[in-house]
């Protein structure tokens, strides 16, 4: 059956038809292939802030100062601007509304940062519920830092690390967590992960996950630290059986106590030198071994078995170091599991890695696959949206493309698989996404696949920097293959005055309104940005 | 007996000394480069041939087996016999070969909590045959299986931590219980 595309025929049709069965929210977001981002301002005067993203539910725009120590948040607001003449559509925009200030009103402009701190400008969580932003701000990285305290080798030290919760309705900064001499990957969220009151924090250097919950009245509360103890209250439960355990040297318990003075700040920390498994691997290996044991059922088989398989790795899994964590809903973490440099650097493809699935609640280990398993990639494959938990209130969090719900996603991925040389290589690759980071995707339209098609290496719906070139980047339609519907392009009109120095484009989409922000940086040149709208 | 072995097992003490250092580390992988004649290879010899009788005939509940590449360190797993405390739980433990063994014991430390008179604070065990009662004849079989009773059966005369062996011969449910935690919260 023929459909028109023209927006006064759907709105006809819209009214007059029903749409089939559960597709009413497909039909009702065609019309975003009319209602697109076509309009672009250059190089539009605005504050010289750097702008981080809008916030899931629209209602925020999130931008840091350039010296990385204030907040400023800003209420997107459609443009208004009056005309004399009559045809004004026609016009140009006079030149009064060309400005950052018809599309967006400052609210407010908090200082974060103190002293020798600065505001990681690649780190924001925003919790929907409460309309709470997360923030964190950090003093410089020592890069050989000594292992001291029950921290492993070869992990880079922060002195200080603060979240800062505040109430993005009126900047009131509500609760603040701070971690000392610790390692936190503030990247791109890397190493937090949030779910919708819960918090998991993963400190590299103390390999510890933290989990906080964060309640209504905006506080951080502690709910338990997984890693070197497993329930929230084995270590109390073990000093209060320590008086009738004997210690067999007293040096070694004055060092102990010392140890933990000086991390006062750091509310768990792992018993320093301790002979002991931590919490998290006595499972993991448990785990491990109970796998091996029960799938032989002889057991003089089985301990060759074990002796071959578990016994020989020993060492490797002990030594093993997690590095990433994502909840998959509020009771089981996906942990990634690898070496030291792996969880540090950002290239992790050359070094082996696991992936384990963990009930925090009953403290134990579910599930345990190396980075090449076929297994956990079909997961991956067909149920990759149960990986992407996140807030299920706004509705179009749900249509974020995925290759689990999106046909065309799906496609791209198996010409992807059908072009690679290995299998196992492939799936490693593809596994290197996991687990995923927290709220790295933008929910807008302009990105879901079943609507448009556009060259993801250009652009996309992860939130990442790219490089730019001096071309448009066109957003066709997926139906009418030849229907381009707008384009969006960074940088200066005219494009740059020297096409060979290397441009980096950010974008900036509104959740939902034909909105957004390119940002286009080059080297010791002040940023370009242009807003893209829908006149 | 003990009189009897100490002669020798000086003697390689000395050859193991020179030669090996480092107690066990560093790959003594069953001699592969030493120098044949000293007691390291014999030990190692001796490692490798417990090792296959081992594999052969291994113990209930037990399973042991060299860390990597390296024949003197072991570790060794015992699941908690059922009807104790220990239920339910999986121990590790490393297991240490000196490099005049067997004419010295092994060195057994618990790598998983437990809460039990005879292992202290560290983790380390008291085990009559692991030290003066130690005897070359003695295999690490035996070992493990002497280790696997005492999960059972405490002995309480001999006690590192004091306090357990006493709550163990006054109130053995208070025991129990408090055993049975433990292995619950750091041995599962």
């Amino acid at each position: 059956m023929f459909r028109s595309s023209n927006i006064v025929s759907r709105i006809f049709e819209r009214q007059i038809r029903t749409p089939a069965p559960g597709t009413s929210v497909h039909c009702a977001r065609q019309f975003y292939e009319n209602l697109v981002p076509s309009c672009t301002i250059y190089d539009i005067e605005c504050p010289d802030h750097s702008f981080r993203k809008f916030t899931d539910d629209g209602r925020y725009l999130i931008s840091f100062s350039r010296n990385h120590q204030d907040l400023i948040v800003y209420r997107p607001t459609w443009l208004s601007f009056s005309c004399k003449e009559e045809d004004c559509d026609f016009h140009d925009l006079p030149s009064k509304a060309k400005r950052f200030e018809s599309f967006f009103t400052q609210l407010y402009c908090v200082s974060l940062a103190s002293s020798n701190e600065l505001i990681c400008k690649d780190f924001f969580l925003y919790v929907e519920s409460n309309q709470f932003g997360l923030f964190a701000t950090s003093t410089a990285q020592i890069h050989d830092a000594p292992a001291i305290g029950g921290a492993i080798q070869g992990v880079p030290s922060i002195e200080k690390i603060t979240f800062h919760l505040v109430r993005l309705e009126d900047g009131v900064i509500l609760d603040e967590k701070v971690f000392c001499n610790d390692f936190v990957n503030l990247a791109h969220n890397m190493g937090v992960f949030l779910y919708d009151d819960l918090l998991a924090i993963v400190s590299i250097r103390y390999q510890t996950i933290h989990i906080l919950q964060i309640r209504d009245s905006g506080n951080l509360v502690d709910v338990r630290a997984i890693g070197a103890f497993c329930r929230e209250d084995d270590e109390l439960f073990l000093n209060s059986h320590a008086q009738c355990m004997v210690f067999v040297d007293k040096s070694k318990q004055h060092d102990l106590s010392a140890n933990q003075v000086e991390n006062g700040l750091q509310s768990h920390q792992n018993m320093p030198g301790t002979p002991f498994l931590s919490g998290i691997k006595q499972r993991l290996l448990s785990f491990i071994f109970r796998g091996i044991w029960n799938e032989e059922t002889d057991h003089t088989m089985r301990v060759q078995c074990l002796k071959k398989k578990f016994y020989f790795h020993f060492q490797d899994y002990v030594d093993l170091s997690m590095s990433k964590v994502q909840f998959l809903d509020r009771h089981h973490l996906l942990i990634k599991f690898g070496s030291v440099d792996g969880g540090v650097s950002r290239n992790t493809d050359h070094h082996p890695a696991f992936f384990a699935v963990y009930n925090m609640e009953t403290t134990e280990v579910i599930a345990f696959y190396q980075n090449s398993a076929d297994e956990l990639y079909f997961l991956f494959e067909q149920f990759c949206d149960h990986f992407h938990a996140t807030s299920r209130n706004l509705l179009y969090m749900n249509f974020i493309s995925s290759h689990s719900n999106n046909i065309h996603a799906l496609e791209q991925l198996r010409g992807i698989k059908n072009k690679s040389s290995s299998f196992s290589q492939f799936v490693k690759k593809m596994l290197t996404s996991l687990p995923f980071s927290c709220q790295s995707q933008s929910p807008s339209p302009y990105f879901d696949q079943c609507l448009f098609r556009f060259d993801e290496k250009l652009i996309s719906a992860a939130d990442r920097h790219r490089q730019s070139t001096d071309h448009p980047i066109k957003f066709i339609s997926r139906k009418h293959p030849n229907s381009l519907k707008f384009k969006i392009k960074p940088g200066p009109e005219a494009g740059g005055l020297d096409g060979r120095t290397k441009k980096i484009s950010s974008f900036l989409f509104h959740p939902f309104l034909p909105l957004a922000l390119s940002i286009q940086q080059t080297f010791l040149q002040p940023s370009v940005v242009n807003i893209h709208f829908r006149r | 007996m003990s009189r009897g072995m100490s002669y020798p097992s000086s003697s390689a003490g000395i050859g193991a000394a020179g030669l090996g250092g480092g107690g066990g580390g560093g790959g003594g992988g069953g001699g592969r480069s030493w120098p044949s004649t000293t007691s390291v290879s014999a030990s190692g010899k001796r490692i490798q041939k417990e090792m296959q009788e081992f594999n052969v005939d291994p113990p209930t509940d037990c399973s042991a087996g060299p860390k990597g590449d390296n024949l003197y360190q072991w570790i060794s797993t015992i699941i908690g016999p059922p009807g104790t405390p220990y239920q339910g739980g999986i121990f590790f433990l490393d297991i240490t070969f000196p490099h005049d063994y067997p004419f010295k014991p092994p060195k057994v430390v618990f790598k998983t909590r437990i809460y039990h008179c005879n292992v202290d604070a560290e983790g380390n065990l008291s085990l009559g045959i692991l030290k003066d009662g130690w005897s070359p004849a003695l295999t690490i079989s035996k070992v493990l299986l002497a280790i696997r009773s005492i999960f059972s059966n405490p002995d309480p005369n001999t006690p590192l931590v004091s306090g357990i062996a006493r709550l163990y011969l006054t109130d053995r449910a208070k025991h129990d219980e408090i055993a049975a935690e433990w292995t619950m919260r750091f041995a599962r």
